[in-house]
């Protein structure tokens, strides 16, 4: 859900770059840091953020015809850390906004914050509960991806509604309305982006699980007793 | 994906004027039409703009039409939702839908005109940073803007390997699509997941390959930038400027014009 160039009118497009900043410069100073710690973590972030890129402008099967495209952010928090993600999220939607024309200059910050921050976020509470509630990995990983994807996809409304109020009702009513339009397709949308997350967590288990191991994404232990259920 | 903006700034006739006028004359013109309280001056802007990026610096125009529909679906949506919701002046049009009282009234019509001029101006100047200036000369200017170096390095090398790996994702899906792998709903999900999961192994060991290259030629965690010092055109720089200043003119003139 990238909100148009020029959609949001000022104040707000403001008011989302100052909510945004912290998160970015937060995780500035973690890469900074994870930099100086280790020196490989450069190169893999880089291709972790094109993976990102590619991941979103990938055509998703969709169920309404309209055509889709998957955040991939969720996957980055769970790969990465949310902070980060975050980082990664701001160079991927500036790329978007100048190679794909999706979101725009003035609705960075907005779009920052509902696909880099809230998303990312809600990805990665949910994976490290479900883990350490020891929920099965697809199953979390499911839900970590497709609930990022509606937390985005409200994050927008609410960013939408806050710009323009309903004349009845104010900016509750004008959420209804944003949400009710947006959820025909970002519904389905996020079951589907949950299914393809999870199962590229499988194939990333049967090929290369000691990618996560490394990332301390999951423990050699989980990895053995994945393998064995798929097995 | 196939159509990368990036590909057509490398090419296009505006490619060696200097990278800050190009930033300033459409972030200018963005923030104009976001501003504006009038459909008029982000019109104007959207017409300008597009003169400018389909004759100065020669983009196809077909091309350029078909970019213009990408805004169109999310600008009509929005747009309508605009003029049923919000309110004030003289009532057009009224229905109850479900419980909700859903009103078509003059000031909603304005706003929604309003909403969707704006969007076509800023994308239309979008449009022209995206298609004339190639990232390449983006990163020098953040280098002068003075932003974390870390940031920069690390855009670079996503900007390189977006392509790396776009190549890779385009011959896996027409590999798939050839044995059917799109054929069917379930048969594309499946598909579609291991193109991800093939592509984040596949970008894992390229990250490695790349950290043996740059190990192989004494990376020390920086990157340098070869400096290109341009100097900005007296000419070019007035012809912005003016640009600007007419397009607040229009701003300030036309900002009690309404369509109804």
């Amino acid at each position: 859900m990238h909100i148009m160039e020029g959609f949001l009118p000022g104040p707000w497009w403001q008011i989302w770059f100052i909510i945004s900043a912290p998160f970015v410069i937060y995780g500035m100073f973690q890469l900074r840091r994870l930099f100086e710690e280790r020196r490989e973590a450069l190169p893999l972030l880089a291709v972790a953020g094109a993976f990102v890129f590619v991941l979103s402008s990938l055509k998703l099967p969709s169920v309404t015809g309209s055509c889709s495209h998957p955040t991939g952010t969720g996957l980055g928090a769970i790969l990465f850390g949310p902070f980060i993600t975050s980082v990664l999220g701001l160079i991927v939607l500036l790329y978007q906004a100048l190679f794909l024309a999706h979101g725009g200059l003035t609705t960075l910050g907005a779009n920052v914050f509902s696909m880099g921050i809230a998303g990312p976020l809600v990805a990665f509470g949910i994976y490290r509960l479900g883990t350490k509630a020891g929920v099965n990995t697809f199953v979390t990983v499911f839900l970590a991806a497709a609930l990022a994807d509606l937390a985005t996809y409200i994050v927008t409304s609410v960013q939408l509604a806050v710009a323009f109020p309903a004349e009845a009702g104010g900016i509750f009513a004008s959420l209804a309305a944003f949400g009710t339009v947006f959820a025909i397709t970002q519904i389905p949308l996020a079951i589907i982006e949950g299914l393809i997350i999870a199962l590229i967590f499988k194939y990333i288990i049967a090929v290369r699980p000691d990618l996560l191991v490394r990332l301390e994404v999951l423990s050699q232990n989980s990895v053995n007793k994945i393998r064995e259920a798929l097995a | 994906m196939e159509n990368i903006l990036d590909d057509f700034a490398h090419q296009n006739a505006l490619r060696h004027v200097d990278a800050r006028l190009k930033l300033v004359l459409g972030i200018g013109a963005i923030i104009i039409s976001v501003s504006s309280a009038s459909p008029a001056a982000p019109l104007c802007i959207a017409a300008t703009m597009a003169c400018i990026t389909i004759i100065l610096a020669k983009i196809p125009a077909g091309l350029y039409l078909r970019l213009l529909a990408i805004p169109f679906g999310f600008a009509a949506t929005s747009g309508i939702v605009l003029v049923l919701l919000t309110g004030g002046g003289a009532h057009l049009w009224e229905a109850t839908v479900l419980g909700c009282s859903l009103s078509v009234t003059a000031a909603s019509v304005n706003l929604g005109l309003l909403a969707v001029a704006r969007t076509f101006g800023g994308m239309c100047s979008l449009y022209f940073i995206a298609l004339t200036t190639p990232m390449v000369s983006l990163f020098a200017v953040m280098q002068t803007l003075r932003l974390p170096r870390e940031f920069i390095d690390l855009s670079m090398l996503v900007y390189r390997f977006i392509f790396v790996l776009i190549g890779e994702a385009i011959a896996i899906q027409n590999a798939q699509e050839m044995r059917h792998g799109y054929t069917g709903f379930k048969r594309s999900v499946r598909s579609c997941s291991m193109l991800g999961a093939m592509l984040f192994i596949r970008s894992w060991e390229k990250g490695e390959d790349l950290l043996r290259a740059m190990d192989s030629r004494c990376y020390d965690g920086r990157l340098e930038l070869p400096r290109t010092d341009t100097r900005l055109s007296l000419r070019g720089a007035a012809c912005v400027a003016a640009y600007l200043a007419a397009c607040t003119l229009i701003l300030i003139v036309t900002a009690d014009i309404q369509v109804i």
